[in-house]
């Protein structure tokens, strides 16, 4: 730790930290340290590791051995609780409000402070005082559940704020905010820091770093690469080498951001009209915004990209083609067939697949087995009729057609027995497409995925890219939903955005992420 | 009573250290070894508990085994009488699993039950139908009848979204007291003042098979699980129903019949807990009183829950079960226990099950924390 | 018929105070995400050791202490299974009921029909004998007075003070709470064990003040309708009095429109009370706000180191 100042030990060290989930080892022996005034960016992959090393912060989680100090003395932290007390505040990537509640309630919850009666007008008055200092401010009396992500956010920011929090830790905190937003935050945090605290901010965007990052710390496979470089010594290849590795390549590369995102592969040219949405009214109401009047075209051998920010209608558009959700107003037609009133299976028969965006929510069953997840859409069809009857099912077939998949796909981990639950992200999301894609060139119609590569490592989403891409090269259309912008660049021949339901503009293939931001936010 | 509250609060105080001292993960997969060890111990505990109970109530503890095993088990005539207790056990307990399996809460079987009772009953009073056909009549009608009995439930879950849970369990007193209705009215045997109705003819009755009371029940009822056996695993609607009790989200985008699996297997429940109602009424009282089907509905929960919700071990489970009735009717003869003591060992049990499960889901971890172990730092140097 | 009406008004509180401290013993608990259905075991604890305790301690009102005790001991049985050991909670609370009713027919056997002195009532004089409502609020037992205030108590205190916004956060979002440094164990099971209380207190009030004797099955699915009720309240206390005074109403009409000698079917007419409890939960599904209150984590078992 030759870092710290020679008059003051580091605000925060951790050394030799290790944790195990279930005799995996996602973190082995980590150390992180942490000065005052500074924003030290902690970079790395999806499962790199980072998120447990700053659960294990904040108390979260549990290490197995290592050093935690604060202030040069062991830390003694024994959960949440403690770490609140120490000063250290955090924003998790998926926030922790509680939607139903006011945002004064929220920051009061937070506040920890002991005292029977609630009251939240003096905690909020704190908090907004503390978001003012820094140029966030937000309405004390808002219920949480109506804000916009940014406005979450800021909710999240304001309490660490105002429990006086002299560590605080950011959990991706750009990935769901529009270029702009973001913008604004990082000058936020530049003044958080200024005031003398110290400021984590967890990402996998190297331009972060780069430019709004006094340090840095790389994890790479549970273990620091790096440990508190100053930013200026490192150039943005080298940060991509140490996230990646040195075996990367240059496609893998591109996939993560590291290097500019590659053109859009031209697969095909365009065919004929797939899906015809026009005037389309689906969903909304109690708290989640629906879709409304929502027209585009769709056609044989094109990828279409809706981008946008998360929960902005994404979820009923892609709900309302696959048949989970009622149309309520307008026209989906595949094929020349009116969508309207047919059931998930009639679509399904159509040739419609759908990789949605938490796949063990709505598409695969973890307490199933591989072979049975597989088989989930297709035994209504007959396909694997005993010889003793139709309405028996044969397992032998099952489990031959589960082998050949996960030879196909390359399934690690998996048998056909085995749980699907017990697969890694990638590996489920494999899964899945063996089973959505595997007859493609002539099953699959229409692929409706939805942030299909959220949560995966970079293998994982170049192998799910190469899916989609080999899919719709066979001649199926795909309508790419996704919060990630530079996904949506890299796979689309045609972008819409979304806001608010609504398709707020569309743009053609190449287009900035400025550009899209601009029309997320009705700039335009 | 004191005593009984003392022990259960030392036990709760006992558990408090656990509540902040240790950590949990829940494990990724359990091997069946743990997942059976963890089961069977539930069960020990909760059958030790039980026999504790009993003891405590007043059964002499060198009696136990005699009455709860050699009794009830091993002699012809006690396993007859376990046998026949087990029939509509057996019923109730298919009922629970086919709800189960499409996670459908059905708290209810005891009113499906007293329905097709009182469907058979009606069937056989009214001498409805020519008499060879009377008694498939009469299975029929308590089938139908537990099935539109479950429907409203059924039909308010799937339209309203409304709890299954309370409205099944409403159903069910309100079937009782239509029961009672007719048994203190339009039913009542006229040749004497009890609430029951006249004997049925021998044409509305279950042959016997010549071994204790034991009537041809036993054989609708082991047919109805080998044939929910079949159902379950091995047909095309049993795996929908699995693929819906696990993630009804992901069952409906994958085109699965929803709604058409979940109203079979409803019903089906309902028609079997119907007819339990009318095996009852046709093999063991031959008459409707009101004393039939009482406990049904957490006996059946529990048979069900044993069995893992797999048809052929509700057989066992059902068994089991009966044989705890057959004691219990002993004890409250010949020791003056309660009948209540069979509801509270079977409460004892699944609890004691329930709790079980714990440890094979969960592993408990008392993690080293780094501010008191140094030496993990020889480990990483 | 001003006789039947201030008869009826009367007897009210007798019918709609259990109804009324089990569901808000059930709000208090999912409102924390327990989904608690023991309480039909519960009240049968708090009936039976009511009853037989004021048989042998000659005192109604240290029967009502033993009550609360021995609702929250079978309460705390269920804490455990479900905050400590992750049990199922509708399994769990089955299993409850189950004992709650075996362990009171097993223990209350040589006390059953035995009948006592319960609760006095209030007889301020000239002021119950105000018309129509002089009995309904002059002439209870002091324990009506005191639910209600308790009820009243519980209702503000779960909105105004922290302890209440704590607990309601538990049961909105439990990993939230949890980083926010709430103890999510400690309050589920603070929770249980006070609805076990409540659910005592309530059974209590059935055998101590409303019969004055215990019989087995007396609480004859009260429980359960205090679970209809708390969803017919959205879970508010203060809307569980409308309900109980609904639901009361409805029970203690019954025998009376039977004294009048109206001539209706007795039996068929005391399904009312079953039937009203499923309209009453159809109408609410019908109002479709329903989700709009029930606790978003209700029924579900946190683990805090599952990973996300």
């Amino acid at each position: 730790m030759g870092t710290a100042g020679p008059q003051t030990a580091p605000l925060l060290a951790l050394s030799g930290v290790s944790r195990s989930f279930d005799g995996v080892r996602v973190l082995d022996r980590a150390a992180f340290d942490l000065k005052r005034g500074e924003i030290h960016a902690l970079l790395g992959e999806n499962g790199a590791g980072k998120s447990t090393l700053m659960n294990i912060v904040t108390g979260v989680y549990a290490p197995e051995g290592g050093r935690y100090l604060i202030d040069g003395a062991p830390a003694g932290i024994r959960g949440p609780k403690d770490a609140l007390k120490a000063g250290i505040g955090m924003v998790h990537q998926h926030f922790r409000l509680v939607d139903r509640f006011t945002v004064a309630e929220n920051v009061l919850l937070a506040s920890g402070q002991l005292g029977l009666f609630a009251n939240a007008g003096e905690a909020a008055r704190a908090a907004m005082e503390a978001g003012k200092a820094v140029g966030l401010a937000v309405d004390p009396a808002a219920i949480v559940g109506e804000l916009s992500v940014a406005e979450r956010q800021r909710v999240e920011i304001l309490k660490v704020l105002a429990l006086g929090a002299r560590i605080v830790i950011l959990d991706e905190p750009t990935a769901v905010l529009t270029d702009q937003e973001a913008g604004a935050l990082l000058l936020a945090i530049r003044k958080i820091a200024a005031q003398g605290r110290a400021v984590v901010m967890i990402t996998h965007k190297l331009r972060e770093v780069a430019g709004h990052s006094d340090r840095v710390t790389i994890m790479r496979a549970g273990r620091t690469v790096i440990s508190g470089a100053p930013v200026g010594t490192l150039s943005a290849g080298d940060l991509g080498r140490l996230m990646m590795g040195e075996e990367t390549s240059p496609a893998e590369a591109a996939e993560a951001g590291v290097i500019e995102a590659a053109a859009p592969i031209t697969i095909a040219k365009p065919g004929e009209e797939r899906l015809i949405v026009s005037a389309l009214y689906a969903g909304g109401g109690q708290g989640s915004v629906g879709v409304s009047d929502v027209g585009f075209t769709l056609k044989a051998g094109e990828i279409l990209g809706v981008a946008g920010v998360g929960g902005n209608g994404q979820q009923a558009l892609a709900e309302a083609i696959v048949g989970l959700l009622p149309v309520a107003g307008g026209h989906l037609t595949l094929d020349g067939w009116e969508l309207g009133e047919f059931s998930v299976a009639r679509r399904r028969d159509l040739g419609l697949r759908v990789v949605p965006s938490d796949r063990f929510a709505s598409a695969l069953i973890g307490e199933l087995s591989v072979a049975d997840n597989l088989a989930l859409t297709r035994v209504r069809t007959g396909r694997y009729r005993s010889r003793l009857g139709s309405w028996l099912v044969g397992r032998r077939r099952m489990k031959r057609e589960a082998e050949q998949a996960i030879e196909a796909f390359a399934i690690a981990g998996a048998t056909p027995a085995r749980r699907a639950r017990l697969l890694s992200g990638g590996n489920a999301q494999k899964l899945l497409l063996a089973r959505e894609l595997e007859e493609s060139g002539s099953g699959v119609k229409l692929l409706v995925a939805h942030s299909p590569t959220r949560g995966l490592d970079v293998k994982a989403c170049a192998f799910v890219h190469a899916a989609i891409r080999k899919a719709v090269a066979g001649g199926a259309a795909c309508l790419l939903i996704s919060e990630d912008v530079e996904e949506v660049r890299a796979l689309a021949s045609r972008i819409l955005v979304m806001s608010a339901g609504r398709m707020v503009g569309e743009l053609p293939a190449g287009a900035s992420a400025s550009q899209i931001g601009a029309l997320i936010l009705g700039q335009a | 009573m004191a005593k009984l509250d003392r022990v259960r609060m030392a036990g709760f105080l006992a558990a408090l250290p656990l509540i902040g001292g240790m950590t949990l993960q829940r494990r990724q997969a359990a091997g069946p070894g743990l997942a059976m060890l963890s089961f069977l111990g539930g069960l020990a505990v909760g059958i030790f508990i039980g026999a504790v109970t009993l003891v405590a109530a007043g059964v002499p503890a060198d009696d136990l085994l005699d009455e709860l095993v050699v009794q009830v088990f091993l002699t012809s005539d006690g396993l007859a009488q376990t046998v026949v207790l087990a029939t509509p056990l057996l019923l109730a307990g298919l009922s629970s699993a086919v709800a189960s399996r499409i996670r459908f809460w059905n708290i209810g079987i005891e009113g499906q039950l007293w329905m097709g009772a009182i469907a058979a009953a009606g069937v056989a009073l009214f001498h409805i139908g020519p008499e060879p056909l009377r008694l498939p009549l009469m299975m029929l009608a308590a089938c139908i009848a537990g099935a539109c009995w479950i429907a409203l439930p059924l039909l308010l879950k799937l339209r309203l979204g409304v709890s299954e849970i309370v409205l099944t369990l409403m159903l069910s007193n309100v079937a009782y007291l239509i029961m009672q209705h007719l048994l203190f009215g339009a039913w009542q045997d006229p040749s004497g003042s009890f609430p029951i109705s006249p004997r049925f003819d021998d044409a509305a009755t279950l042959p016997g098979l010549g071994w204790g009371d034991v009537h041809a029940g036993i054989l609708i009822a082991l047919i109805a699980g080998l044939a929910l056996w079949v159902l379950m695993e091995r047909t095309r609607a049993g795996f929908h129903a699995n693929a819906i009790g696990l993630n009804p989200v992901a069952a409906r985008a994958a085109g699965i019949p929803v709604a058409a699996t979940v109203v079979l297997f409803v019903l089906l429940s309902g028609a079997l807990s119907g007819l339990a109602g009318g095996v009852i009424v046709a093999g063991t009282e031959h008459r409707l009183t009101q004393f039939i089907g009482i406990n049904m509905t957490f006996s059946g929960i529990v048979i069900a829950f044993l069995a893992r919700f797999n048809a052929l071990a509700t057989i066992v489970a059902a068994l089991a079960i009966a044989g705890i009735y057959n004691a219990g009717g002993t004890l409250k003869v010949f020791y003056s226990v309660s009948d209540g003591v069979v509801v509270l060992v079977e409460g004892a049990v699944l609890m004691c099950v329930l709790i079980g499960q714990f440890f094979s889901a969960y592993r408990i971890e008392f993690a080293r924390r780094p501010a008191t172990v140094e030496d993990a730092e020889g480990e990483a140097a | 018929m001003e006789l039947f009406l201030t008869g009826w008004l009367t007897s009210l509180p007798a019918f709609a105070m259990p109804l009324l401290l089990a569901a808000v013993g059930l709000i208090l608990s999912e409102r924390a995400g327990v989904l608690n259905m023991g309480a039909e075991g519960y009240m049968a604890m708090g009936a039976m050791t009511g009853a037989v305790v004021t048989l042998t301690a000659g005192n109604p009102w240290i029967g009502v202490g033993a009550a609360i005790l021995a609702g929250a001991a079978l309460a705390g049985l269920f804490a455990i299974a479900t905050v400590v050991f992750r049990a199922d909670q509708i399994l769990a609370g089955l299993a409850t009921v189950a004992l709650g009713g075996g362990i009171t027919a097993v223990i209350g056997r040589p006390y059953l029909h035995k009948t006592f002195t319960g609760l006095p009532r209030l007889d301020p004089g000239a002021l119950a004998d105000l018309p129509l409502v002089g009995g309904l609020l002059f002439r209870q037992d002091l324990l009506a007075y005191l639910g209600l205030a308790l009820v009243l108590l519980l209702w503000w205190g779960l909105r105004a003070t922290r302890t209440g916004l704590k607990l309601r956060a538990v049961g909105e979002d439990p990993a939230t709470a949890d980083v926010a440094g709430v103890d999510v164990q400690l309050y589920q099971a603070g929770a249980v064990l006070a609805c076990g209380a409540l659910c005592g207190l309530a059974g209590a009030y059935l055998s101590i003040v409303s019969s004055n004797v215990w019989v087995e099955g007396m609480v004859n699915g009260r429980g359960w309708i205090a679970l209809a009720l708390v969803i017919f309240a959205r879970w508010n206390p203060a809307r569980a009095i409308l309900g109980a005074v609904i639901f009361g109403g409805a029970d203690a009409a019954l025998p009376r429109l039977l004294a009048l000698g109206a001539q209706v079917p007795t039996y068929l007419l005391s399904t009312l009370p079953y039937l009203l409890t499923i309209l009453v939960l159809v109408l609410a599904a019908l109002g479709g706000r329903r989700k709009d209150a029930e606790p978003r984590s209700l029924g579900l078992a946190y683990i805090r180191q599952d990973r996300r």
